[in-house]
């Protein structure tokens, strides 16, 4: 008698690759972050004396913020403008600002010399600091977006539909919030840089940083809609709302029209306009971030056939979306001419140049790893893209709440 | 000595030997290892031929400006600006975030890069030795210097030496004060014979660096009331502006229909 002896595991693992491709970035960014938070951020990154911020602000807090923006837009969109055709991408773009949000905050954690005291931002304030009101605006705004996206999660349990129904009811206070919130902190991530007014390149720094950040945030968060929409059709097989998105599409010019003109109308009123062409490598990012960024778009998307068609709208947000992020790494990073030290200095200035180190941008794509890990789980799993049935139904809540489909069955 | 309403610095380039005296004797005053210190000599070796040579160095550590930027941009208000000059940080509240850092025009707060957080890491900074200039001593840095290069008394006094020795050897120095009007007026007064910029020195406007930011800060709370209101009043206008189309609509119909079964 043949004895069968192989061991059968009574409960095995079975991950599809790419999430085990997540789970391994997110392992790797956990190493790092404990060396760091063990033996100090100088181990693990390129950040001195010269350089206090570096790829994690400009990365993590400045673009994930960015990116974070079409939550507010969306919500503006079809709660404030009532469109309420738009109705089936609010779920998504609210879900997308959130786990953004959320990311950047477990960025700030490592990159804060004290991540324990990050709450000392309630308590202790001085009300001149841009910084303080950055901290207030994101901790607030990811209570509003917990509430703005609570349905989502309570509709899957019967006993909570009355608060999903109540969330509901009251929705609109939120969404007037958390677009206030959300004027505020994006407009103050460029008011951040207003203190560096001898540090930040002229053709970056101007007194109207903060309505330049607030009008590409919003450029940022219809390319954001655009590209997260098209993704997640493509990843979970679900059909494309592509005539709203299109319509998104046909907006961006406008919204980059009006940054255009205010980039260059600040420059000619400042008299600055011969700064584009003298200054070298900085004229050289500049003239990137505008044309890639702005320009491109601006004409790209005055075209029917690049907004109607899936392929060109998913491509079309990609570099305008590649554009804008290089306009935050460059007022935050590129353009900041850090003090430059002359001799007999103590070692902490010794290093002046700053490059990035492996583990530094480890990290951060750990988080992002696992902020795509947890969009795809939710997606999975709660009825992320089903509210297209709550617009007919909008008069008998109750009712819908009875014949709701329960998504984590299947 | 008379009583000194604003404590100040005064340093001389022309005076300095680059002998960095000044470098020990504020890491044994205020037990800071040799690497971390919170004063450091930058310069900028020999220029000039043979023999017209010149060589001018320039001691650097806290402004303690009148309007600190470090100061407006902690979020926590981990620093203070004692009325009568110093700039001091407290570490008790500070998170670690480094805007000021970034804030600061001179690059002074420099930050703890090797602590993990049990050992705690921390900005640093001068203090301008409070242990000794509320007992009626000279900081560490002014009483070690040999050649008098670094002095130390009231900022109005210490303005009007500097003053006079410019006017003394109009030959000698560049005709400005450093820090007299720099960001709004600092407690750290330079003359040289060299020029500020050369020693490392940024260009300064005389308004501090952080007044447009503290400008639009100010705004911030009526601006979030005002915009609140409006996007309130524009979701409510449209709010109605589409229940009476919707009602307008179904009248229509109604009367289409009622003329139809006419």
């Amino acid at each position: 008698m043949k004895l069968n002896l192989t061991i059968q595991p009574r409960f095995r693992l079975k991950f599809p690759p790419l999430v085990w491709v997540l789970l391994t970035l997110m392992g790797i960014a956990f190493v790092f972050a404990m060396i760091r938070f063990t033996t100090g951020i100088g181990a693990i990154s390129d950040l001195s004396y010269s350089y206090p911020w570096g790829f994690w602000i400009s990365f993590d807090l400045f673009t994930g913020v960015a990116i974070g923006s079409g939550a507010f837009v969306m919500a503006a969109i079809v709660y404030i403008f009532e469109l309420k055709e738009f109705k089936p991408l609010i779920r998504p773009s609210v879900l997308t600002g959130f786990l953004g949000y959320i990311m950047v905050v477990i960025a700030l954690l490592v990159d804060l010399g004290h991540p324990e005291r990050i709450w000392y931002m309630m308590i202790h304030w001085n009300h001149t600091s841009v910084l303080l009101e950055i901290g207030i605006c994101v901790m607030s705004y990811l209570t509003v977006l917990a509430i703005e996206f609570a349905p989502v999660v309570l509709e899957n349990f019967p006993k909570l539909h009355k608060i999903a129904h109540l969330i509901h009811r009251f929705i609109m206070p939120f969404v007037i919030l958390g677009v206030v919130l959300s004027t505020l902190h994006q407009s103050s991530l460029g008011s951040l840089l207003l203190i560096q007014p001898t540090k930040l390149h002229p053709l970056w720094w101007t007194p109207i940083l903060p309505v330049m950040f607030f009008t590409s945030a919003i450029s940022v968060g219809l390319a954001m809609i655009i590209f997260e929409s098209s993704l997640s059709s493509r990843f979970f097989k679900r059909g494309l709302e592509i005539r709203l998105l299109a319509k998104l599409a046909k907006a961006l010019p406008y919204a980059l029209g009006v940054y255009l003109v205010l980039k260059f109308g600040e420059l000619a009123v400042a008299g600055e306009l011969g700064l584009l062409f003298t200054s070298g490598i900085m004229s050289v990012l500049f003239w990137a971030e505008m044309l890639i960024g702005v320009i491109f778009p601006i004409i790209y998307f005055s075209f029917k056939k690049n907004r109607t068609n899936p392929d060109a709208l998913l491509a079309g947000a990609i570099v305008t979306l590649l554009g804008l992020i290089l306009n935050r790494f460059n007022v935050s990073w590129f353009a900041v001419k850090h003090p430059d030290p002359l001799y007999y200095l103590p070692t902490f200035m010794s290093n002046v140049k700053y490059i990035p180190t492996l583990p530094e941008i480890s990290i951060s794509v750990g988080i992002f790893s696992a902020g795509i890990l947890a969009f795809g789980l939710i997606a999975k799993y709660f009825p992320l893209f089903e509210d297209e049935h709550e617009v007919e139904e909008e008069h008998q809540p109750m009712k819908r709440f009875q014949t709701l489909p329960s998504a984590a069955d299947d | 000595m008379t009583e000194i309403k604003h404590h100040a610095y005064l340093f001389d380039a022309t005076r300095c030997i680059d002998c960095r005296a000044c470098m020990v004797a504020c890491s044994v005053e205020n037990n800071i290892p040799m690497d971390k210190t919170r004063i450091w000599v930058a310069g900028v070796g020999v220029k000039g031929e043979y023999p017209d040579l010149e060589r001018g160095t320039m001691v650097f550590h806290c402004m303690h400006c009148d309007h600190p930027d470090c100061m407006s941009a902690c979020p926590v208000g981990a620093y203070t600006k004692a009325e009568d000059g110093p700039v001091t940080y407290n570490p008790d509240v500070c998170i670690g975030c480094r805007y000021c850092m970034n804030a600061c025009p001179f690059g002074v707060p420099h930050f703890d890069y090797d602590k993990g957080i049990i050992d705690g890491a921390f900005i640093d900074k001068c203090t301008f030795c409070p242990q000794r200039i509320y007992n009626g001593q000279e900081p560490a840095c002014v009483q070690t210097c040999p050649t008098d290069a670094l002095e130390y008394g009231d900022r109005d006094d210490l303005l009007k030496i500097a003053h006079e020795r410019i006017a003394a050897h109009p030959d000698r120095y560049i005709d400005h004060v450093y820090g007299e009007k720099e960001n709004g007026g600092t407690s750290y007064l330079i003359i040289s014979h060299i020029p500020f910029n050369e020693l490392g020195l940024p260009k300064l406007p005389e308004t501090p660096v952080n007044e447009v930011s503290e400008k639009v800060m100010e705004m911030t709370i009526p601006f979030a009331l005002s915009w609140g209101a409006v996007l309130s009043g524009v979701a409510a206008g449209v709010h109605m502006y589409n229940k009476k189309k919707e009602e307008k609509d179904t009248v229509e119909v109604e009367v289409e229909t009622t003329e139809v079964t006419k």
